[in-house]
């Protein structure tokens, strides 16, 4: 009986912390189904009082929203389809090869964890016009092609896979290139799909860089073109509510339909060396 | 089968990234090619002219881009009715909000892809004015047809001048004044009055609670008064020398205390209450906001059922002041030196297009408040109705301007106030530590004051 | 850097002879390519960030002049900067602190035997996590808002959160560990379940309290991953930007500017690309010596 009350109320406390941290996602959600006059009365009440759906379908009218929402999800598989396998590839190299300066390289690449943006960013920005590159996506694809971090955690991992397993297959006879795709890849799969996680998401919540080198709206990333959104219509507060569940809602389901995958994948990544 | 799906979206998606990395936007598609140069049109303009009877670009398609941040319709409708007449050109106007603006069109303008026209606001002229390619238009005609062109001209050229003049005001909430049984005769003309006023417009509720406010000068309400406010003292902006900027002064400190009062002694309004004065004003909750010309637009497009007046900034004595508040100009386009050739031309003639005809200086001012400065507009009858300029026009020459000066001013100006009204710094300190940020900020300038070209510079 | 050493002469021991002498293998074209990147991406713009930091530079009217050591004395002079670096560390310490606090207790307790519906307490922990900063940061600008913002109601007071100078760095790093603590548990998580079991089952033998058994078996074993957590934060934190950009854009008067929402009004709002410069250059040398730092104690410990 004791066990049970316990049981309960060590419940009912993670229960509320579920609920300070929905809230504002559920507020949000209310709320962008009020009217703007609604929205902004003073002590008005937490639900709507007539439901309508006009702040949705203005946004979509007004805005490409649903545009960049595709934009995004693009450029962010690409960067995130491109980092796994420089990473990968490096990580095997920085690993499995021994060659001169090797530890100094593979400091460097730590090091550049550490390089704030704002050191690079001027520089860049400078270079992406001099390469013709303002307004068009391979400003966002190229500079990122390379992770730091990604190589790091590739590394770890790839280390962990015995030697023994390499030298069978060359044995075999397998070259570099099909030992690298054929037994490290698959075998690194859990390390993969942790960085998959991440770079997916830094990629999409990235706002700096696309602002400065994106231009089009109909090009834009999608948090970038909600602060847009935010500057054009700040007065339209209906309408923002619902531009902002646009930019979430869609991450939250994909990430529920995924989260089994995502917990394992960040729990195989986790802390190793 | 998941795993031919996903290599299959991945292939896709690399083609349209590929495809998309190609560089800017320069769609030409969906244009056709002009062969008709004789439109059957008559020449627009006095001295300003443009004749629409020729090809533009060879009738060859085109397409080029225009920035602004404000009047996004107003450019559009020029823009459509250019692209009538040479069905081979495509003008995309492009709008971004006034911060975002500012932050990338100088970096647009530095490499060749940025837009080819950009409207300019000239407080902002030293950021681009290296960017900007000169008007195609003899200064003379541009004289003859427009007041006030004589301060743009640079070596004989202009690369853009100001098509109105616009300054502050007071707007009202006609409904608030009538439940207030405020009438017409009511309308303040000195700060006194206002102070009155602003009292029987503020509204609490049982506990206290502010639900109206009489007066709100949050966001950018401060810093839009303070630089117009000493000139009523007759207190210049700028020092002798017309660079120095002469904010830390006791007319700044005296102007800064009348209005921290009328929160905190006279309680007619709160820093907390209405966050953004243009917001509380438009949803109902303030009664009097000090806004310049670009109000009367918001209102219209944002707040349609608000009932709205306006009257002119109150003075300290009935007496008439060195200046009732300062003016400013509302530039017109410029034109991008490092756009391609073709570009260029096609945007120096649709510049020629818009200038030329009335609509456009007479649309764009209506939107931003603005009284137009072209001549043939000066007896239109729509343009003396306009309510904002009914209130300027009677009393044109008491306006000052001290010319365009940098942006820093303003952007300090806030923090000024933020200081003062958010983190409750002593007034002094906060405008000294002012004076000296804005020194800082326009160490790199070379703006010199105009107001000493000002008509009752004497009486001071 | 002598940690990072240290630990790849672990890893060294797989050593694989490569016998044919083609310079084209995998490891040539692979360590050319990550040099020839890592030469324009890297190199070159933390070159011209450093040289330039000695210029008076503005790229709008093109002046690049040699001026010294001018744009760091300007910068150690002016006393905005100093706000926004102690800020920073203010910003930087709590929230990771509380983050980490936050993080493991959360995660001590879906670990726990007395927690039902693990997979949707994570779940949703989880969720701020995964949400653009953008975003949320938006959404708790109205949550703040003292006319119809949720947190006055819910609180029944009447402050204006992000106005206030008491106030407004507080509730933007509250606003932060919301939307990171979820990180934190996740990882925290992860090493529980890959702790080795027979530790606590022998706490358990020897009967040791709840707080002992965390105390002198689960902290010291998740020592890593405090440090992982904590050191990856600080490398966020200390270049935190948009929150404070979308919150309070430095306000009220300078009483929230971080370090690099500085940089980045000193570079793209007044175009003094040379301070702005010599500003990064500063916090790139304060965040290595940070990290060098943490790592030093780490290891001394250890």
């Amino acid at each position: 009986m004791l066990h049970k009350v316990k049981v309960t109320l060590f419940n009912l406390l993670l229960l509320f912390f579920s609920f300070i941290t929905v809230f504002p996602f559920v507020w949000m959600l209310v709320s962008s189904f009020k009217s703007n006059s609604e929205i902004v009365k003073i002590d008005g009440s937490f639900w709507p009082e007539h439901f309508s759906l006009s702040n949705y379908l203005n946004v979509q009218e007004n805005f490409h929203f649903m545009t960049m929402f595709f934009n995004t999800l693009l450029i962010a598989t690409v960067v995130t389809v491109c980092i796994i396998y420089t990473s990968s590839i490096v990580g095997f190299v920085l690993s499995k090869y021994k060659f001169k300066g090797r530890d100094q390289l593979f400091g460097l690449i730590l090091a550049t964890m550490m390089i704030p943006w704002a050191v690079t960013i001027i520089p860049k920005y400078d270079m992406m016009m001099k390469f013709g590159w303002i307004d068009s996506y391979a400003a966002l694809i190229v500079p990122s092609l390379v992770s730091g971090f990604g190589i790091f955690l590739m590394r770890q991992n790839i280390m962990t896979i015995p030697d023994e397993v390499i030298e069978a297959a060359r044995i075999d006879g397998a070259s570099e290139y099909y030992i690298f795709h054929r037994i490290i890849m698959p075998m690194s799969r859990n390390a993969i799909s942790s960085i998959a996680i991440f770079q997916f998401l830094w990629v999409w919540e990235d706002y700096l860089w696309p602002y400065l080198v994106i231009n089009t709206d109909t090009k834009q990333m999608i948090s970038v073109g909600l602060a847009m959104f935010n500057g054009q219509y700040s007065t339209d507060y209906g309408g923002l509510f619902a531009a902002t569940a646009i930019s979430i809602i869609p991450v939250i389901i994909v990430y529920i339909i995924f989260q089994k995958r995502f917990m394992e994948g960040i729990a195989g990544a986790s802390v190793k060396g | 089968m998941m795993k031919k799906l996903l290599s299959s979206f991945l292939v896709l998606s690399m083609i349209f990234v590929l495809a998309a990395c190609s560089g800017g936007d320069k769609s030409v598609s969906g244009l056709k090619k002009d062969d008709k140069p004789d439109k059957g049109m008559k020449v627009i303009g006095d001295h300003v002219k443009f004749d629409p009877n020729k090809l533009v670009n060879d009738g060859k398609p085109i397409s080029i881009e225009l920035w602004t941040w404000f009047g996004k319709e107003v450019f559009q409708k020029q823009a459509d009715e250019y692209q009538k007449i040479y069905p081979n050109v495509k003008i995309k106007v492009v709008n971004q909000p006034w911060e975002d603006y500012w932050k990338k069109l100088p970096l647009q303008l530095k490499g060749k892809d940025g837009p080819a026209m950009f409207n300019v606001h000239n407080s902002y002229h030293s950021n681009i004015i290296n960017f900007m390619a000169p008007y195609d238009i003899p200064v003379d005609a541009l004289n003859q047809d427009y007041i006030g062109v004589q301060p743009h001209v640079i070596d004989n050229k202009v690369y853009y001048f100001d098509y109105g003049i616009n300054t502050g005001m007071f707007y009202y909430n006609k409904d608030m004044w009538k439940e207030a049984g405020l009438t017409d005769a009511d309308i303040p003309t000195t700060w006194d009055q206002f102070r009155q006023v602003a009292k029987k417009l503020t509204k609490r509720d049982a506990d206290g609670k502010l639900v109206q406010a009489g007066f709100n000068l949050n966001g950018d309400g401060y810093k839009a008064m303070i630089a117009g406010l000493g000139y009523q003292k007759g207190e210049l902006l700028f020092k002798e020398d017309g660079k120095t900027v002469n904010f830390d002064n006791p007319t700044t400190v005296e102007n800064t205390q009348m209005l921290l009062d009328l929160y905190n002694k006279d309680k007619v309004g709160s820093p907390d209450f209405g966050d953004d004065s243009t917001k509380s004003f438009g949803n109902g909750q303030t009664a009097m906001v000090y806004k310049w010309g670009w109000m009367q637009g918001e209102l219209k497009n944002n707040y349609p059922k608000i009932q709205w007046g306006v009257f002119r900034t109150p003075t300290p004595t009935n007496d008439v002041p060195f200046a009732y508040d300062r003016y400013n100009g509302e530039s017109t386009p410029g034109i991008n030196k490092n756009a391609a050739k073709e570009q260029q031309a096609v945007a120096q003639d649709f510049l020629k297009f818009m200038l030329a005809g009335n609509d456009f200086v007479k649309d764009f001012s209506f939107a931003t408040g603005t009284f137009p400065a072209k001549k043939s507009l000066a007896n239109d009858p729509d343009v003396l109705a306009n309510p904002t300029n009914k209130i300027i026009a009677p009393n044109i020459e008491r306006y000052i301007w001290p010319g365009a000066f940098p942006s820093a001013i303003e952007t300090v100006s806030d923090k000024v106030f933020q200081d003062i009204f958010y983190n409750k710094v002593n007034i002094k300190d906060a405008i000294k530590s002012g004076q000296e940020q804005m020194e800082k900020d326009m160490s790199n300038s070379d703006f010199t004051s105009v107001e000493s070209k000002y008509k009752f510079f004497s009486e001071r | 850097m002598e940690t990072i050493k240290g630990r790849n002469n672990i890893g060294v021991k797989a050593d694989v002879k490569h016998k044919n002498r083609n310079i084209f293998t995998l490891k040539n074209i692979v360590i050319t390519l990550l040099l020839v990147y890592f030469a324009v991406f890297l190199i070159y713009p933390i070159g011209m960030a450093f040289v330039g930091s000695f210029y008076n530079w503005n790229p709008l009217n093109g002046t690049f002049d040699f001026n010294g050591i001018k744009n760091y004395i300007d910068v150690l002079g002016d006393k905005l900067f100093w706000t926004s670096m102690s800020n920073t560390m203010i910003f930087s310490i709590i929230v990771i602190v509380c983050r980490i606090l936050v993080g493991l207790l959360l995660a001590l307790a879906l670990f726990s035997k007395l927690a039902r519906f693990k997979t949707a307490f994570r779940t949703i922990y989880y969720m701020p996590t995964i949400t653009p900063l953008v975003a949320v940061s938006f959404v708790w600008v109205w949550l703040y808002n003292p006319q119809f913002g949720l947190i006055n109601d819910l609180l029944g007071v009447d402050i204006n959160w992000l106005k206030n100078k008491d106030t407004a760095l507080g509730s933007v790093m509250f606003m932060t560990t919301w939307k990171d603590f979820g990180y934190a548990t996740i990882i925290y998580l992860a090493s529980l379940m890959s702790l080795p079991d027979d530790c606590f089952e022998a706490a358990d033998i020897d009967g040791a309290s709840g707080w002992n058994k965390f105390w002198y078996i689960t902290w010291p074993l998740l020592k890593p991953t405090t440090i992982l957590v904590a050191v990856t934060s600080l490398i966020t934190y200390l270049q935190s930007y948009i929150q404070i950009l979308v919150m309070t854009q430095g306000g009220p008067g300078t009483s929230t500017y971080t370090i690099s929402y500085l940089i980045f009004d000193e570079a793209f709002v007044n175009y003094k690309f040379g301070t702005a410069s010599a500003m990064s250059v500063i916090l790139f040398i304060f965040i290595s010596l940070l990290t060098l730092i943490s790592f030093k104690l780490t290891k001394e410990r250890s």
